[in-house]
């Protein structure tokens, strides 16, 4: 056999176990990865190199020639990828092969989206307005604390709401599964106004009803606890009335033949069930309620009681600046974010089979 | 004289909507009977045994346990239930739960056996179905055969006057389902009182003391099961029979 052959064949046997099976194909997914790259971290490189304090480096950055190359560059790139991907995909010879091409093509057109959009903002928008209200950092300054206080209370808020909705609403939940109409239908009025009426309107409400009508002493903040315990309370219930629901009948028939009553075979075989089954919602439910707690912007606060929103809120009518909205949605997502990645795991987890997550 | 019946029905009738389900049936369970009941599928066989332990509340009729009416409002279903063991098609075992807690559960919070007196309890009726080794398993981990086993050991351990299965091989792959038929055997060798919802006709055959033909809600035919088996006397059981055999 001829000796370059031989050669040749290894050489790609050794590319093969590294993944790239057809170099064409690695080559348009390397094109669109490096595009999309370009587009991306290019403009944020030069900035970074520009600096971001005050915000008219962010604007130099964004106007400088580099930042013009960088994004051309990323944008000549994603569209030579999606060109030759999608040209040669239908004839790649391995599924391998094929797949890369069309993520190479997808990230090359992503790529080419992303940096128009750039360009356009660049030279019909109005760079230099939109850095000084989102991107004025330097407005920031002396609210650190300020921002980790209300950090703390939102998911003080939150937490306590959520807890407090749990067990009302596994209560609710049993009441409303009676099949006694007496028992049934109080839970059903309560779950049905709570879901029924906006969260805005209960916050407003209950601190004039409570606080001043009843006369309890509570202060808004403790109301605002009060307020978003109720209000979950109501949609933990659905949630665990469907979880219950969804445990085998056979699961309480079981139970009753061993002499159980109702309330002991809920107790020990169903309930243990079902509270496995409604782990991802009711954490869903509490991402919605980290987010939910900026209502208590409708409720006079002291500062020290602010939460993330509310702070924002005060800092852009302090200093008419919008970049407080920014750094709260940096502070809602840094709590949110790791939440949602957990419910998925759990999920998964769930799903997978067996495993017990309590 | 014929001892006491430990079950007795008496003109019971079920509806499910519009849908007659058991349309007048009398019946007594005698004790250390084995009494096997077979059927063709809808004709009311489960529903009839279900009403033995009042899962299925009859539309008409009464239901005596020994000396008390089930049938009454008065009386106290749950601890009557203490007495009236119940094996399942699906197993039903609680599968947050080991082997051994299946068992103890009921023990400690409906018997109120202390801690220690439920563990031995529930490991001697392991050992009694032949898992003693997989005391600390989830059902999960365990064969159907096993898991239906375990059903048993958890009906059994609350000493129960008797045991009523319904159809407990049916959800078994073939070669499981003699594991769970031996352990019925031994069981009714003891002398314990069974009433029987089967397709095992080898089974009803060799071990039942006594057969009942259901269909269209009523029973159609009873007697010995060899004799109903060689001899039936009705054409709807020589038909069943037919299908079947």
């Amino acid at each position: 056999m001829d000796v370059a052959e031989e050669g040749r064949r290894q050489r790609l046997a050794a590319w093969a176990r590294k993944g790239v099976e057809v170099p064409s194909a690695a080559g348009t997914l390397v094109a669109g990865a490096l595009a999309l790259g370009l587009v991306i971290l290019g403009p944020l490189a030069v900035i970074t190199a520009h600096g971001f304090i005050p915000y008219e480096r962010i604007v130099d950055g964004i106007f400088s020639g580099a930042t013009l190359t960088v994004v051309m560059a990323g944008i000549a790139a994603g569209a030579g990828a999606a060109a030759v991907g999608f040209a040669i995909f239908g004839r790649m010879p391995t599924k391998r092969a094929r797949e890369q091409t069309i993520a190479g093509a997808v990230l090359g057109i992503q790529a080419a989206i992303l940096g128009s959009v750039f360009l356009v903002f660049r030279t019909a928008g109005d760079p230099e307005r939109f850095a000084f209200h989102f991107l004025n950092f330097e407005k920031l300054e002396g609210y650190g604390g300020a921002f980790v206080n209300g950090a703390k209370n939102t998911i003080f808020l939150a937490f306590i709401g959520e807890a407090g909705g749990v067990i009302l609403g596994l209560i609710l939940a049993i009441l409303v599964l009676s099949k006694r109409r007496v028992v049934r239908a109080p839970a059903r009025t309560y779950i049905n106004f709570f879901r029924g009426t906006p969260l805005i309107w209960q916050l407003s409400v209950f601190y004039f009803g409570l606080a001043l009508g009843f006369r309890l002493p509570l202060s808004t903040f403790q109301t605002a606890m009060l307020v978003f315990a109720l209000n979950t309370g109501a949609y933990a219930a659905e949630v665990f009335r469907a979880g219950i629901q969804s445990i085998e009948r056979g699961q309480m028939e079981a139970a009753r033949s061993l002499g159980m009553s109702y309330l002991q075979s809920m107790r020990f075989a169903i309930v243990p069930q079902a509270v496995r089954r409604v782990i991802p919602p009711l954490m869903n439910e509490f991402v919605i309620l980290i987010k939910d707690t900026s209502l208590i912007i409708v409720l006079g606060l002291a500062e020290s009681e602010f939460d993330l929103f509310t702070l924002a809120r005060t800092g852009y009518a302090e200093t008419f600046n919008a970049t407080f909205f920014v750094a709260a949605a940096v502070g809602y997502l840094v709590v949110t974010l790791p939440l949602i990645r957990l419910v998925n795991m759990v999920e998964r987890r769930l799903r997978s089979g067996l495993v017990s997550v309590v | 004289m014929s001892p006491e019946p430990i079950v007795r029905l008496e003109g019971i009738h079920k509806w499910f909507g519009t849908l007659h389900v058991l349309r007048g049936v009398d019946l007594e369970v005698l004790p250390k009977e084995v009494l096997v009941v077979i059927g063709p599928s809808g004709s009311g066989k489960s529903t009839l045994l279900r009403t033995i332990n009042m899962l299925e509340e009859p539309t008409e009729g009464k239901v005596w346990f020994e000396e008390k009416e089930l049938t009454d409002v008065r009386t106290n279903l749950d601890e009557a239930r203490t007495h009236i063991g119940m094996v399942f098609q699906s197993f039903n075992l609680f599968p947050h739960m080991t082997a051994v807690r299946n068992i103890t559960v009921a023990l400690e919070r409906v018997l109120k056996l202390s801690d220690g007196e439920a563990q031995e309890r529930a490991r001697r009726e392991l050992r009694h179905v032949g898992l003693e080794h997989k005391a600390d398993e989830y059902p999960s981990r365990l064969s159907g055969g096993q898991q239906q086993r375990v059903a048993i050991a958890r009906a059994l351990a609350m000493r129960p006057q008797v045991m009523l299965f319904d159809e407990v091989t049916s959800a078994l792959d073939p070669e499981l389902i003699q594991e769970v038929l031996d352990v019925m055997k031994a069981l009714a060798e003891e002398g314990m009182t069974m009433v029987v919802v089967t397709h095992e006709m080898g089974f009803a055959r060799e071990v039942g003391t006594r057969l009942i033909f259901i269909d269209g809600g009523m029973i159609l035919e009873e007697g010995k099961p060899r004799t109903v088996f060689k001899d039936p006397k009705e054409d709807r059981t020589k038909q069943f029979l037919a299908r079947i055999l």
